[in-house]
C-alpha cells in the first residue's frame, strides 16, 4: 500500500463519524440524480417490450368519411383505400381496416363514454393486442378490454359491462401501443367482434372512422408517412407515428424526471456546502497532523494527495451506492403512474448515467477539497504544528453595524465570531436556503393539488381525475425530495453548529471567566446561528416561489401566514439543532480551555 | 483587617493511572483584605489549579472556600458567573482578550455582564485605558497590540468592576523585560489602593513585590513568608529561589 494510501485510510478510520456523514450526503445527491436520469428509460423499456410483443404498427392511419359516404359506397371506399396503404412504397405489412364506433356503456357501474374497435378473432399480422388476462375474441358475444380500463375500473374476465344497452362478458384484457392508456386516452377503448358489433342497438351507436396500421421497412420513415393515392374529398386521413406516442408516453415521467432533476441538482449544490464545511472541519483537525507530515520530509502535494485519495475513495463508494439505489428505485416510482405501458423495470445502467453520477461526486469533492486542502498546505510548517487559529487584523464592516444597532452584547460577539468564517457562513446559509426552498415549494403544490381537487370535485371527466392523480405523484416526490434537502439541511446545521461551538470555545471559556453564565454563552452561540437561519429565510423562500414557478406550477398561492410558520418552524428547529453543541460546550470546568490556549 | 478569602483542606484530585493526582492537596490559607499574596513552585506544583479553584474555574474535589464571608465551593456555575461578575477579577499569562472586540469593548465586557448601561460602561473602560496609559489603543483589535499592551487591557477589564480579589495567573510570563516592568509598576499602584491580590508566578522580580510569598510544592503550601515587617524581600527570595542576595 502506498504512502498516500495508508495516510488516507488512517485518517479515514480515525475519523469515521465525518466520513459516514459526507458518504451520505454524497449517496443522496448521487441516488437522486441516477434516479432522475433513469426513471424516463424505465418507461422507454416497457414501451419498447410491448411495442415488440404487440408488433406495434409504425404508422396508424384514420379514414374519416365525408358525411355524404353512404354506408355502401363507405364499404368499398374501405376496402379500396386498404389495398392502396397496404401496398403503398415502404409498407412492409398491414392490418385492419378496424371500424371504430362511439357509444355509451357502463363498466365497472361507472356510465361512461366509450370506444368500440370492431376486431377478427383471427391474429392481425399488426398491432395484436398483448393479451394480459384471459383470452382474446372468440366470433361470439364476449369483449376484451383495454388493460387501463380494467385496471381502473376492476373489471376482468369473468365479469360484464353494458354496451349500448347490451350486457356483454369480458373475456379478457389487453395492451396496445396504438392508443394512449385510459385515462389518459378517454373515451376508453373496448375491442368487440364484428358478430357482437352486428347485434347493438344502431341508434345508440355512432360509427367514427376506419382504422388501419401499418409496419413500415425503415420505421424511421414513419415521420414523412403520406397515405397512398388520392383519397379525394370523401376521406379525410389522421396520421400518427409510432414516435410520437413513444414520447407522449413518457411525458408524465418526464414531470417527474424533470422535478427529481432539479431536487438531484439542488441537492449536489447542499452537498457541495456539507462536504465544504466537513472537509474544513478534518482539515483543521488535521492541521497538526499535516504540520508533522511536512515536518518529516512530505510535500505539499504529498498532503493534499493523502486527502483528495482519502475524499476520492468516499466519493466511489457513493457512486456506486448511488447508481444502483437510483436505478432499482425508478421502476417502483415508474409504477406509480398508472397511465405507463407495461411492467416498468430497472434499466442497465448505462455508461452515460455513470459518467453522471461520478462527475457530480468528482465535482463536490473536488470543490469541497481544494480551497481547505491548498490553504492546509500553504501555511508554514510552525504554524501548522502550533495550530493556533489566527486573530482577525480588523473587525468587520457587518460587525461594526450590528454594533450600532446596539444589539446584545454576547449575540453581537456570536455574530463577530461567526463573520470569522464568512465562506462557512455562507455555504450554511445557502444550503439551509436550499431546504426551505424546497419546502416552500413542496407547500405550494400541495396548495395546488387541494385547489384541482375543489375544481374537479364531482367531474365526470376522467382527464380530471388523471390530472389530480398525477399532481398527486407528483406532489410525493417533492415531499420526499424536500424531507431528503431537510435531511441533508440537518446534517449541515449539526456540522455547522459543532464547528461554531469549537470556534466559540476559547470566547465563551472567557466570557464565563469574566462573570457570564453558561445559559448566557449559550443563548449567545444560538442567537448568533439562528441569524444565520433568517437569513435563509429570507433567501429561501422566494427562491421557493420562483422555482415553483419556473417548473409551470404558476404563481404560489400561499398566504404570508404560511411563510411566516415556514420560517418560524425552521428557526427552531434550527436554534434546537445549534442548542445541542451550544450546551456541551457551557461543560462546568473553564480552566481546561484557557489553560490549553 | 477583614477576611476576603479563606480556604480549608482544599483538594483537587484528577485522576491518573492508578493513583489519583494531586494537584491541590489539602491546603489552608486565609487572605486578608488589601494583601498582595504571591504563589511560587516549581511547575506542575498545583499554583494555577489553587488559582483556578479560587476563582471557581475549576471545582475543588473537596474542601471548604469562603470568599468575603460566604461559602462558595458549592455553588452552581450560574452563581459563581455572578460572583465573579463584581468580586473577582482574572489576568492571565495570555491575557485572553477576545480576539474580536477592540481593546475598550474588551474592558467593558466584566461592566457590560454586570448589568452597566453601555454608556456607563465605555466611559468607565475608557478612564481605565488612559490611566493604564493605553487609552490611545483603544479602538485596537488585540491583534495590533503588543504584549504589554495586552496586558494592561486585560488588566484594566479585570479592575472594572472594581473587584474585591484580583487573581493573577502568570502574568508577566509572555512579557519581555520592559514590559514587565511596567506590570510591576501597576502592581505596586494596586497596592497603594489596597486592592486584595493573588499572583502566580515563576519570576522572583513579580515576588518580590508582593507583602507576602506563599510556596507550594506537590500541591501542597510548604511555606508561607510575611515579606512586609519580616526579613528583607531580596534575602528571603535568595533563599526560597538560591540566588544570591
Amino acid at each position: 500500500m502506498s504512502l498516500l494510501t495508508r495516510l488516507a485510510w488512517r485518517s479515514l478510520r480515525h475519523r469515521p463519524w465525518q466520513a459516514l456523514l459526507l458518504l451520505f450526503a454524497l449517496c443522496l445527491s448521487t441516488t437522486t440524480l441516477t434516479l432522475a436520469l433513469a426513471v424516463s428509460e424505465t418507461a422507454d423499456g416497457a414501451w419498447d417490450r410491448v411495442f415488440a410483443a404487440t408488433k406495434g404498427a409504425h404508422v396508424t392511419l384514420k379514414a374519416r368519411y365525408a358525411e355524404n359516404v353512404d354506408p355502401a359506397r363507405r364499404e368499398q371506399l374501405r376496402a379500396e383505400q386498404f389495398a392502396a396503404q397496404s401496398t403503398a412504397p415502404g409498407v412492409v405489412a398491414a392490418s385492419g381496416p378496424w371500424p371504430l364506433l362511439f357509444t355509451t356503456g357502463e363498466v365497472g357501474s361507472t356510465r361512461m363514454e366509450l370506444r368500440l374497435q370492431v376486431r377478427a378473432a383471427t391474429s392481425s399480422v399488426v398491432d395484436q393486442p398483448l393479451l394480459v388476462s384471459g383470452r382474446w375474441l372468440d366470433g361470439g358475444d364476449g369483449v376484451v378490454l383495454e388493460d387501463g380500463l380494467a385496471t381502473t375500473m376492476r373489471v376482468g374476465p369473468g365479469g360484464a359491462v353494458t354496451i349500448a344497452g347490451q350486457r356483454l362478458p369480458v373475456r379478457g384484457t389487453a395492451m396496445t401501443m396504438s392508443i394512449f392508456r385510459f385515462p389518459k386516452e378517454d373515451p376508453a377503448l373496448i375491442w368487440i367482434s364484428p358478430a357482437a358489433a352486428a347485434r347493438l342497438d344502431p341508434a345508440a351507436v355512432e360509427y367514427g372512422y376506419d382504422w388501419i396500421d401499418l409496419r413500415l421497412a425503415n420505421p424511421a420513415d414513419a415521420a414523412i408517412f403520406a397515405p397512398a393515392g388520392t383519397a379525394g374529398p370523401e376521406v379525410n386521413w389522421d396520421v400518427e407515428t409510432w414516435q410520437d406516442r413513444r414520447a407522449a408516453n413518457r411525458n408524465e415521467l418526464e414531470v417527474f424526471g424533470t422535478a427529481l432533476l432539479i431536487v438531484g441538482t439542488m441537492l449536489a449544490a447542499l452537498t457541495v456546502s456539507t462536504a465544504a464545511v466537513l472537509v474544513a472541519w478534518r482539515v483543521a483537525a488535521q492541521t497538526r497532523q499535516v504540520g508533522v507530515l511536512k515536518a518529516v520530509g512530505a510535500t505539499p502535494w504529498q498532503v493534499t494527495g493523502a486527502l483528495l485519495v482519502e475524499y476520492l475513495a468516499v466519493a466511489g463508494l457513493a457512486v456506486a451506492v448511488g447508481l444502483t439505489a437510483g436505478t432499482f428505485v425508478a421502476p417502483l416510482l415508474a409504477r406509480s403512474v398508472r397511465t405507463l405501458y407495461g411492467a416498468p423495470q430497472a434499466p442497465p445502467i448505462t455508461w452515460s448515467r455513470a459518467a453522471a453520477a461520478t462527475a457530480l461526486a468528482l465535482a463536490v469533492v473536488l470543490l469541497a477539497t481544494v480551497r481547505p486542502a491548498l490553504r492546509g498546505i500553504r501555511h508554514s510548517t510552525l504554524r501548522s504544528l502550533t495550530a493556533a487559529v489566527r486573530a482577525p487584523r480588523r473587525s468587520s464592516r457587518l460587525a461594526r453595524f450590528a454594533n450600532r444597532f446596539g444589539l446584545p452584547l454576547l449575540a453581537e460577539l456570536g455574530l463577530r465570531t461567526a463573520l470569522r468564517r464568512p465562506g462557512r457562513t455562507l455555504a450554511t446559509t445557502l444550503g439551509t436556503a436550499l431546504a426551505l426552498a424546497m419546502v416552500t415549494s413542496s407547500l405550494a403544490l400541495d396548495r395546488k393539488v387541494r385547489e384541482i381537487r375543489v375544481t374537479v370535485s364531482g367531474s365526470t371527466d376522467l382527464n380530471d381525475v388523471g390530472k389530480v392523480d398525477l399532481y398527486q405523484e407528483l406532489r410525493a416526490v417533492v415531499l420526499v425530495a424536500a424531507a431528503l434537502l431537510l435531511a441533508l439541511a440537518v446534517v449541515n446545521a449539526i456540522i455547522t453548529a459543532a464547528f461554531a461551538a469549537r470556534d466559540s470555545a476559547r470566547n465563551h471559556a472567557i466570557l464565563r471567566a469574566l462573570g457570564a453564565t453558561p445559559g448566557q454563552t449559550v443563548t449567545a452561540l444560538v442567537i448568533a446561528q439562528v441569524a444565520v437561519c433568517l437569513l435563509a429565510g429570507v433567501i429561501g423562500i422566494p427562491l421557493g416561489v420562483a422555482l415553483f414557478a419556473a417548473a409551470g406550477g404558476g404563481e404560489a398561492a400561499l398566504s404570508p401566514t404560511t411563510y411566516l410558520a415556514v420560517i418560524l418552524a425552521a428557526t427552531l428547529l434550527y436554534a434546537l439543532i445549534v442548542s445541542i453543541p451550544a450546551r456541551l460546550l457551557a461543560r462546568p470546568s473553564i480552566a481546561p480551555t484557557l489553560t490549553y490556549e | 483587617m477583614s477576611e476576603v478569602l479563606r480556604v480549608r483542606a482544599l483538594t483537587r484530585h484528577y485522576p491518573g493511572d492508578g493513583s489519583p493526582v494531586r494537584a491541590v492537596d489539602g491546603v489552608d490559607l486565609v487572605i486578608e483584605q488589601g494583601e498582595f499574596v504571591s504563589v511560587m513552585g516549581p511547575s506542575g506544583c498545583g499554583k494555577s489549579t489553587l488559582l483556578h479553584l479560587l476563582g471557581g474555574l475549576e471545582r475543588p474535589t473537596a474542601g471548604e472556600l469562603s470568599i468575603d464571608g460566604h461559602r462558595v465551593e458549592r455553588l452552581s456555575e450560574a452563581a459563581w458567573a455572578r460572583l465573579r461578575r463584581r468580586t473577582i477579577g482574572f489576568l492571565f499569562q495570555a491575557f485572553h482578550l477576545v480576539d474580536e472586540l477592540t481593546a475598550v469593548e474588551n474592558v467593558e465586557l466584566p461592566a457590560l455582564l454586570a448589568g452597566a448601561p453601555r454608556r456607563r460602561a465605555r466611559r468607565a473602560a475608557m478612564e481605565l485605558l488612559d490611566r493604564l496609559e493605553v487609552g490611545g489603543r483603544a479602538r485596537h483589535l488585540p491583534s495590533r497590540l503588543s504584549g504589554g499592551e495586552s496586558q494592561r487591557v486585560a488588566l484594566a477589564r479585570a479592575l472594572i468592576n472594581q473587584p474585591l480579589l484580583v487573581l493573577a495567573d502568570e502574568p508577566t510570563g509572555n512579557l519581555d523585560t520592559h514590559a514587565t516592568g511596567e506590570i510591576l509598576k501597576l502592581f505596586a499602584d494596586l497596592r497603594d489602593t489596597r486592592r486584595t491580590l493573588l499572583v502566580v508566578t515563576h519570576d522572583p522580580r513579580v515576588a518580590a513585590t508582593a507583602d507576602r510569598l506563599l510556596s507550594m510544592r506537590d500541591g501542597s503550601i510548604v511555606e508561607d513568608t510575611r515579606l512586609v515587617g519580616g526579613p528583607s524581600r531580596q534575602a528571603v527570595l535568595a533563599q526560597i529561589t538560591g540566588w544570591e542576595a
